[in-house]
């Protein structure tokens, strides 16, 4: 652990303080991700900024058009959050197989997406939701698509300092499931998980996006399969051709916690039963 | 700068301020020092070094009212907050209603798990002063017990709404 920490009260102060740091710093939100890999000697900042106490990242947001969720916010408020519930199914879904309890009031929302790994299920799921992510560096502010923040395992589009500000999801009524398949029924890291959303009307499939964690370089949206699926009728042989059909957009390799065999033939079968489960 | 806004490790110590159950103190924690490690140092031995990892829960405190996991929090990010441990619950003589619960229900084999379990269940209910067996097992979810099968502790916990319901009444 560094022996400097920051904690700026609000962005005007962030940016000031900067400059006057040393080089070798990294933000420290709710810090699961940091500390777990300091405790593997893994980190090496001189400083931790530590930015939980920033006003701007805390809140949940809405306007007319869309939802905003604070990077800051921690993964237990957007549960008990009802417009993060009825915008974000998806998300929500995603929520009970996030850790543990206590662990949902540490983690944000900011540090699984920025840590980049491709099992983080918060963001898996916000990428189904078709989320952007609002950066900020200094006055310098930023609207991705939120699956253009991810470059690869641990690699992200953040540039050096450049903080999450907030996600974006536009509002738009859908279903949304979450399922993920992991050593046991909750609390581990995924071997593989689906993230579904969908506009129904009657049984037709208006609208529909895949993503997937756990099974590719970054959190993968499925391109193919969410195209497909447009238009279709919502259907056990529809399901059984989209399984088929993801099987081949997924990328899984063989690690510790799967196979990659395994893991393409789960993609296969968790995108069944989304579908199936869809209302 | 403003000074006010950095902490910075001297002779390998931070100097911070928090307020640990319900007293405002001064604490010195080491540079590298986690808020479980640094607690237990100073005499806050009911927080229970487990796992290290932030998966078996026996380090749970509360931290501004919400349990944390004590082995994942930089003891230096505690500045300015308010920690709960179980020595702030009860005592032997004036136990809590949840620890008494947990006694009369048999909840404790080794113990190991159990200030953390009653903290989670003490969130739960301040949060939730009914909550459904589905609630308390969710609640309950962070923390490992390797003795039991949890029935006894969801029992107690169930048992303890009751009372303080009761006592809510009165
Ligand atoms: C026991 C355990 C179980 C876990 N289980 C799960 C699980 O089931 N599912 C899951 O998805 N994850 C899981 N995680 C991983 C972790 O909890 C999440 O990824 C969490 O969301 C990280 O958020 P944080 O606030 O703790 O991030 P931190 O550790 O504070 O930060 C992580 C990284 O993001 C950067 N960062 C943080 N916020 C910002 C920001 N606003 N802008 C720019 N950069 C930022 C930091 O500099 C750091 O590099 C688990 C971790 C542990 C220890």
């Amino acid at each position: 652990m560094p022996e400097i920490i920051v904690k700026p009260s609000d962005l005007k102060e962030l940016w000031e303080m900067l400059p006057g740091l040393p080089a070798a710093r990294r933000y420290l939100a709710g810090g699961t991700d940091i500390v777990t890999a300091d405790n593997a000697g893994a980190e090496s900042s001189e400083c931790w900024i530590d930015i939980s106490g920033l006003p701007e990242l805390a809140a949940i947001k809405e306007t007319a058009g869309a939802l905003f969720i604070g990077s800051g916010v921690k993964i237990s408020e957007i549960e008990n959050s009802k417009a993060a519930r009825k915008w974000c199914p998806a998300l929500a879904a995603a929520i009970p197989h996030f850790a543990s309890p206590s662990l949902r009031n540490m983690a944000t929302l900011g540090g699984n997406a920025a840590n980049g790994s491709p099992c983080a299920d918060g963001v898996c799921a916000l990428v189904a939701e078709g989320a952007y992510v609002l950066l900020a560096l200094k006055g310098k502010k930023r609207r991705l698509p939120l699956r253009e923040l991810f470059l690869g395992p641990k690699r992200t589009a953040l540039k050096k300092d450049e903080l999450i500000l907030a996600f974006e999801i536009p509002k738009r009524p859908h279903a949304g499931v979450y399922l993920k398949l992991g050593p046991r029924a909750y609390f581990g890291i995924s071997k593989a998980a689906v993230a579904l959303t969908a506009e129904l009307s009657g049984g037709t499939i208006k609208r529909a996006v895949v993503a997937l964690g756990s099974v590719a370089p970054v959190p993968l949206l499925a391109v193919k399969t969410s195209a497909w699926l447009a238009g279709r009728q919502l259907s056990p042989q529809t399901a059984a051709a989209a399984a088929a059909m993801v099987k081949a957009e997924v990328s899984p390799i063989t690690d510790t916690r799967s196979e990659a065999q395994y893991r393409r033939e789960m993609c296969g079968v968790l995108l069944e039963r989304a579908l199936g489960g869809l209302r | 700068m403003n000074n006010k806004n950095m902490l910075e490790a001297k002779k390998g110590f931070f100097d911070i301020t928090l307020t640990i159950n319900g007293e405002f103190l001064e604490l010195a924690v080491k540079n590298g020092e986690f808020l479980l490690d640094a607690l237990r140092r100073h005499g806050w031995k009911s927080v229970k070094k487990g796992c290290d990892t932030g998966d078996c829960g026996s380090c749970t405190v509360l931290l501004d009212g919400k349990p944390v996991l004590g082995c994942l929090v930089p003891a230096v990010t505690a500045h300015g907050r308010a920690v709960t441990t179980i020595e702030g619950l009860g005592t032997v003589r004036k136990p809590h209603a949840l620890q008494e619960a947990f006694v009369a229900a048999g909840a404790v084999q080794c113990g190991f798990c159990i200030p953390g379990m009653i903290l989670s269940s003490k969130a739960l209910l301040d949060a939730v002063p009914a909550p459904t067996e589905a609630e308390i097992r969710k609640a309950l979810d962070g923390n490992l017990c390797r003795c039991t099968g949890y029935v006894k502790q969801v029992e107690a916990v169930k048992n303890a709404a009751k009372k303080l319901a009761g006592k809510r009444r009165a």
